[in-house]
């Protein structure tokens, strides 16, 4: 049987079958606390078809923030965990309720509902899902062939019209990886050739996704990918520039004056549409085919309804950004960039959401507080390139100690596995240098304040009540280098379990290749 | 004073006695077609003289993990110069007046070895200007390219990684099929005289599709090169007067080759792919010392593997396909290969500005699986092996450079970093470009403190 598809939004939410287990029943069985066991009943339990070869199926269907579960859902409790919530609360000891695809409470201990599973996880740590805001898993797939390249629109320096949800493999084995790191959630961004590189697409890593439609974080808002310095102006620079930071900047400046003349066009257009309503004309205002006469519109309203401008998807995308309904997502690493990029954007109205690999923002970390800019950086890359040459490992801690939102990126394949190890890395070489950061900041570098950035944060982000249940189980602080990821759910549903092999996907391209076990990790 | 040697606590004595036992929990037995070809390696003295005058430094109350053996309790280190003198437990006496630094409750290990880097060779790998990592780009054979001599001893790069417990680097050039002599540094920043401890302790070589972009290609041309470095060996003469047909590459780079093709010092040899990796155990076979790079799929063939005694540097988070030679990449390579017999070595490959978060890499091979004590070797005791330089560096005991660090809790967590690091017996300053681009701008952001 084919895998139910799953239009966004709408899909039904999967219907537990009475699969009702007594507290203790499944559990207790020693300290390897096989949540697996019963969590693999619920998922099971799923409107899903039985899978022999225990292909991975889509799991849930994206969750409405609208529409709350409804209260008939089944609901489980884990209990006894350590509970880092990410909203500067840390239960030592701590209950999460769940029902349906949501979070209902997180307190120090909750009676279960009647009905409610009971899930044992004393000695674990519970996290929300991890998030990335820069990642190209699906448009720069492993294996690394020229094929897999999909990811650099590399054919001139401002591509916005071009998606990378069109180019997102959901095969990539990186996703994999990615999920078995605890990551849920994670925005896939075009690459940093182009000084306008594209839209990004926001998914979560959920199993068996067979297109970008059942993995997109549904009513996600999209971004705008952009790059600064180097890249840029080494990739065109012999094919037309830019060839220099100047040319750089002008050529955004040219971008966005064109996206404010594009967005004038269609505000004329539509005044004179409003003019015309309130005049009384008769001619039902139509947004019919397109012509190329933009400038038509100034005909006496005798002649008709104006013609609408010509659609031009590229400045479409930019007078999103310039209308706030685009998030930007600017790759730029140093402070002198990117104080020249806020001028940018106060010259034509608009926020940048999150600075990327930005190395140098603990140089101007009081100016990205000011500007609500986030700071999305590694905690400790340095030196490939000359504009990465003054990164230091105090980074995200020193834009957090100024009050700027930190964010510990990837930017790998590698390093999205590690989100926590490398938020560890950092808070501490903050600590050493004095500054104060709590376990709860440094957790939020990976996972409330990436939300926000993305602009899904009232859905994601952390632990509490109304959040989706994105969850994860640690085997260990998650801060330590010895602890692993035991269990990740999505939504409610278990995706990931490292004892269990059939909880442990694997996109096909893998699928006939030794690799000693099943499934990532 | 010279009563120092005798003073040795017998836990460290223990300590010596039971390394091999740990670095081989399983050894497997050796084919006689290897055991044949081992042949001692070189050993390479850098030229520190052991100074019994020196004025003497006692590091007294640590944990001593000597990087081969149990770790010693509340043990104490004497440093003379840029030796280490004695290594004992808490019985030691400490001469009157001598200098003493309290390190109670601390650990203390062997300096930390980068494996593959290009340390002192690039300051910035996307500017031409700033590296010299490769020989002759085009010719594939630079056997002849040497490391040591364009080591950089005013790289940025060397206190960021020695203040964070890198104490030494086998700096190994790269490009090429034969990519050429690596230099073993000990990272003693802005010491242009020394900063080479001995050069020429290994030649890198890159399998697969190397040459030509063919795999059939790149064996013959390294069987064509290593069979005309035995022929120009035994026929100097004759082509000094002309007399010799063509050869496969320079002379100098076939003079260059003579000790890694005859067995006395190491092939570093980067390789993925199950098939390449048995084309690294026919080498052996041939009486070569070979050590493996990278080795993805290693785990695979673990056991022929150790039967070659073919030790395996791999960096445990490089788990990706990322190439199809590396389809089956594994988190726990390490502690499979360990399981087998397999000597393994830890790296951050090839970089050249992070090598310091190997004690990161150990860690999570440790949790995947990995014996700690092993994972320990694997940064210290085993790089030193693999290049020759075991009697000099890679453990805690008398003898050897004073290259060790000083912890405050478990090497490998990300909560630590050195509370002090001593290369060649001085406790180097704990700055770097980095610590001083932090306190430069910690004021802005400290400014509501």
């Amino acid at each position: 049987m084919s895998p139910r598809a799953r239009p966004h939004g709408t899909a039904p939410r999967s219907v537990v079958a009475a699969v009702e287990i007594r507290p203790g029943v499944g559990l207790g069985v020693g300290p390897g606390v096989r949540l697996g066991i019963a969590f693999a009943l619920v998922a099971s339990a799923c409107a899903r078809p039985p899978t022999p070869t225990s292909a991975p199926q889509p799991v849930s269907a994206p969750a409405s923030t609208a529409e709350p579960a409804k209260d008939d859902s089944p609901s489980w409790l884990l209990r006894g965990a350590r509970v880092m919530t990410a909203t500067g609360i840390i239960y030592m000891r701590g209950d999460v309720l769940v029902r349906g695809d949501r979070i209902v409470r997180v307190a120090a201990s909750i009676d279960a509902p009647a009905g409610t599973r009971i899930v044992d996880a004393t000695g674990k740590t519970v996290t929300p899902g991890l998030i990335d805001t820069h990642s190209h898993i699906g448009v720069y797939a492993a294996p690394g062939f020229t094929a897999h390249s999909d990811g650099n629109e590399m054919v001139a320096a401002t591509t916005p019209h071009v998606r990378a949800q069109d180019g997102y493999w959901p095969q990539d084995p990186q996703i994999d990886h990615a999920r078995a790191g605890g990551v849920t959630t994670m925005q896939i961004l075009p690459g940093s050739a182009n000084l306008i590189g594209g839209r990004s697409v926001t998914v979560k890593t959920y199993p068996g996704a067979r297109g970008v439609d059942e993995a997109r974080f549904a009513d996600a808002p999209e971004g705008l990918k952009m790059a600064c310095g180097e890249n840029p102006k080494r990739v065109y620079g012999t094919k037309g520039g830019p060839a220099t930071r100047m040319g750089n900047m002008a050529g955004f400046r040219r971008a966005f004056l064109e996206a404010q003349e594009y967005q004038r066009s269609w505000d004329r257009y539509r005044e004179k549409l409003a003019r015309q309503a309130k005049d009384g004309t008769d001619d039902a205002p139509a947004e019919a085919g397109a012509k190329d006469e933009s400038e038509d519109n100034s005909k006496d309203k005798s002649d008709g309804p104006p013609d609408p401008p010509k659609r031009d998807l590229g400045l479409e995308t930019l007078a999103a950004v310039l209308r706030g309904e685009l998030l930007v997502h600017n790759h730029c690493y140093r402070a002198d960039e990117m104080l020249g990029m806020l001028a940018l954007g106060r010259e034509f109205g608009f926020a940048i959401r999150s600075f990327h690999h930005a190395v140098e923002a603990y140089k101007i970390a009081p100016e990205l507080a000011a500007a609500d800019t986030s700071a999305s950086v590694w905690a400790d890359w340095w030196g490939f390139k000359a504009e990465a040459f003054d990164g230091i490992r105090e980074n995200a801690a020193m834009v957090a100690a100024a009050g700027a939102r930190a964010i510990i990126h990837s930017d790998s394949g590698i390093g999205i596995q590690h989100l926590n190890q490398e938020a560890s890395k950092a808070m501490w070489a903050g600590r050493r240098a004095g500054l104060t950061i709590a376990d709860d900041e440094a957790l939020r570098w990976i996972t409330a304040n990436p939300a926000w950035a993305l602009g899904v944060h009232e859905q994601v982000g952390t632990l509490a009540p109304g959040k989706q249940a994105d969850i994860v189980v640690w085997d260990g602080d998650p801060f330590s280098v010895y602890s692993r990821v035991q269990q990740v759910f999505i939504e409610g549903t278990l995706v990931y379990d490292r004892d269990d092999p059939a909880h442990r996907p694997q996109t096909d391209f893998e699928l006939g290749y030794d690799n000693g076990r099943t499934g990532a990790r | 004073m010279t009563l120092r040697m005798t003073l040795r606590s017998s836990a460290t004595a223990l300590a010596l006695f039971t390394s091999a036992a740990i670095a081989h929990a399983a050894p497997a037995p050796a084919t006689t077609q290897i055991a044949a070809r081992s042949k001692p390696p070189r050993s390479r003295a850098p030229r520190l003289a052991f100074d019994a005058d020196a004025a003497p430094v006692f590091l007294v109350g640590a944990e001593i993990r000597t990087g081969d053996g149990p770790p010693i309790a509340g043990g104490v280190i004497e440093l003379r110069g840029t030796r280490i003198a004695a290594v004992s437990g808490p019985g030691r006496t400490i001469p009157e007046g001598a200098r003493t630094i309290d390190v109670t409750g601390k650990i203390i290990t062997p300096g930390l070895v980068a494996i593959d880097t290009s340390l002192g060779l690039v300051e910035i790998d996307a500017e031409g200007s700033t590296k010299d990592d490769s020989g002759a780009e085009g010719d594939p054979i630079r056997a002849v390219y040497d490391a040591s001599m364009a080591i950089n001893a005013d790289s940025a790069l060397l206190q960021v990684n020695a203040i964070e417990g890198i104490t030494s680097a086998a700096v190994t050039p790269r490009g090429g099929l034969v990519s050429g002599q690596v230099a073993w540094i000990d990272l003693v920043h802005g010491d242009h005289r020394n900063i080479v401890a001995a050069n020429g302790v290994a030649m890198r070589v890159q399998l697969g599709q190397t040459v030509d972009g063919s795999r059939a290609a790149t064996w013959l041309r390294l069987n064509e090169l290593f069979d005309d470095v035995e022929f120009y060996r035994t026929r100097k003469a004759a082509f000094d007067r002309n007399q010799s047909r063509d050869l496969a590459a320079h002379r100098l780079d076939l003079e260059a080759l003579q000790p890694y093709v005859a067995g006395a010092a190491p092939l570093l040899i980067a390789a993925h792919r199950v098939s390449d990796l048995r084309l690294l155990v026919e080498l052996a076979r041939r009486g070569m010392r070979v050590v493996a790079l990278g080795g993805t799929q290693a785990w695979r063939i673990a056991d022929e593997l150790a039967q070659a005694k073919i030790t395996v540097v791999v960096q445990p988070t490089q788990n990706l396909p990322v190439t199809m030679d590396e389809m089956g990449a594994r988190i726990d390579n390490a502690a499979l290969l360990a399981a087998a017999g397999v000597e393994v070595g830890i790296a951050v490959l090839g970089d050249a500005h992070n090598p310091r978060n190997v004690t990161q890499e150990a860690g999570v091979a440790v949790s995947y699986g990995l014996d700690p004590a092993l994972a320990l070797a694997a940064i210290t005791r085993v790089p030193a092996r693999i290049y020759g330089m075991d009697a000099h560096y890679g453990t805690l005991s008398a003898g050897k450079v004073a290259n060790l660090v000083v912890w405050d809790g478990d090497p490998f967590e990300l909560s630590q970093r050195p509370s002090a690091v001593w290369i060649r017996g001085r406790a180097i300053p704990m700055r770097s470009r980095q610590t001083e681009l932090r306190d430069r701008y910690m004021p802005r952001v400290r400014a509501d403190d």
